[in-house]
């Protein structure tokens, strides 16, 4: 069926599937999608927590969230795109420079946002960022430390 | 359709054949695919870097993003964490939309492009939602320092909800990132439906059908999954961590 080459196999048509297959896959697509349901309120039911248990913001807790971030994408592009069926060298034509790539810029956030961050290097050039330090200071609105932001506002819509 | 036969690897070095056995147009989606989620990479990463620096002033996801529809009630991240539930269920609904495709179903592919489309749309709606709350903000609003270009000087003002200059929740950067960022992935989104929508209404008029095959729908089906894939990543540098 392809238009432009004719003795080209016809590729369109190698995944196509019987009903009793279908009904294997099917069982195993509806799988996935409850483990990932599954992970999504895990990560929920903790990040809502956090706050109160003291748990913001601690290396644990950004490790935990990243590892289910990476293996619910590991479920979406093998199980939903198919990725996991295709030809191995095209699997890692398209995953190895991710792998690459993310590895190395967490190292250049971590290494460069630090250096930035750090009180020495940036308030020389950051004068807005000494405005805000002041606010937070001053416990004004949402930046206020966690605890007096709890309850302290009452958020209510005003629609 | 004679050559739909699997492909030997001493067959392969005679040419005539696609590389790594996939058709021209869903090469081309994941070529596609590829650079789309460079960009996002780029977009995040440099998130990750301004939000290292500003690690202290940094506001928190669950004190900002506290509304329901409907519920007057401080719910933190109830709202996004259902808008993520109605993205996973569309991806779900598309795959089985391919399943259908491959047993060339036509019904079944109907009905699961359909329950995609809905879930879309649903999303677009929900983030435009979280959006007017963002902008409109609270009723008390916080004091901030806010550049005056007359005084040439930083004065302090109370300022309500977020824009592209003053947050009320925080650093600016933190709205200006999350517009950008959100408002980028929303259009994805924004698009797909589009996409989805012409796929659907050449399902209805039988186009894949006189093709003899469904492929059409795996190719959006592998953007509307990447869509699905860039919101896993955004839901948690945003609003988890």
């Amino acid at each position: 069926m392809s238009e432009f080459h004719d003795d080209y196999p016809s590729y369109e048509t190698l995944a196509h599937h019987s009903e009793e297959e279908g009904k294997k896959i099917r069982k195993t697509l509806w799988r996935v999608f409850w483990y990932m349901l599954a992970i999504t309120i895990f990560e929920l039911v903790v990040g809502s927590m956090a706050p109160s248990k003291g748990w913001s913001g601690t290396l644990g807790l950004k490790v935990l969230f990243i590892g289910l971030t990476i293996l619910k994408a590991g479920f979406i592009v093998m199980a939903f795109m198919h990725l996991g069926h295709e030809k191995t060298f095209m699997k890692y034509a398209i995953l190895a420079p991710y792998i690459i790539f993310i590895s190395y810029t967490i190292f250049i956030i971590l290494d460069e946002g630090v250096y930035s961050g750090n009180s020495q290097n940036r308030t020389t050039v950051d004068p807005l960022l000494i405005k805000q330090q002041q606010d937070l200071k001053a416990g004004h609105g949402h930046t206020a430390p966690a605890g007096h932001a709890e309850g302290a506002h009452s958020e209510e819509s005003k629609h | 359709m004679s050559h739909s036969t699997e492909i030997d690897s001493k067959q392969a070095w005679d040419g005539g054949q696609s590389p790594f056995g996939v058709s021209y147009g869903k090469m081309m989606m994941w070529f596609f695919l590829v650079s789309d989620a460079l960009t996002f990479g780029g977009l995040l990463i440099s998130y990750g870097f301004i939000r290292h620096k500003y690690e202290d002033v940094w506001p928190k996801a669950e004190n900002v993003f506290t509304h329901f529809p409907f519920i007057e009630q401080h719910l933190p991240l109830a709202y996004v964490g259902l808008m993520t539930f109605i993205l996973i269920m569309s991806s779900v609904t598309m795959v089985l939309a391919v399943e259908a495709g491959h047993r060339n179903d036509r019904k079944k592919v109907t009905i699961w492009m359909f329950w995609t489309i809905v879930g879309g749309a649903t999303f677009v709606g929900s983030q435009a939602w979280e959006w007017f709350h963002f902008i409109v903000g609270t009723e008390t609003g916080a004091l901030r320092h806010v550049w005056s270009q007359e005084l040439g000087t930083y004065v302090e003002q109370t300022v309500y909800g977020a824009n592209m200059i003053v947050n009320e929740y925080g650093v600016p950067q933190f709205a200006n990132y999350f517009f950008f960022i959100t408002g980028f992935h929303g259009f994805h989104v924004f698009s797909g439906v589009i996409i989805n929508l012409i796929i659907f209404l050449n399902v209805l008029k039988g186009t894949y059908e006189k093709r003899g095959h469904y492929e059409m729908i795996e190719k959006v089906g592998l953007y509307w999954h990447f869509v699905d894939l860039v919101w896993v990543f955004v839901f948690t540098f945003f609003y988890l961590l």
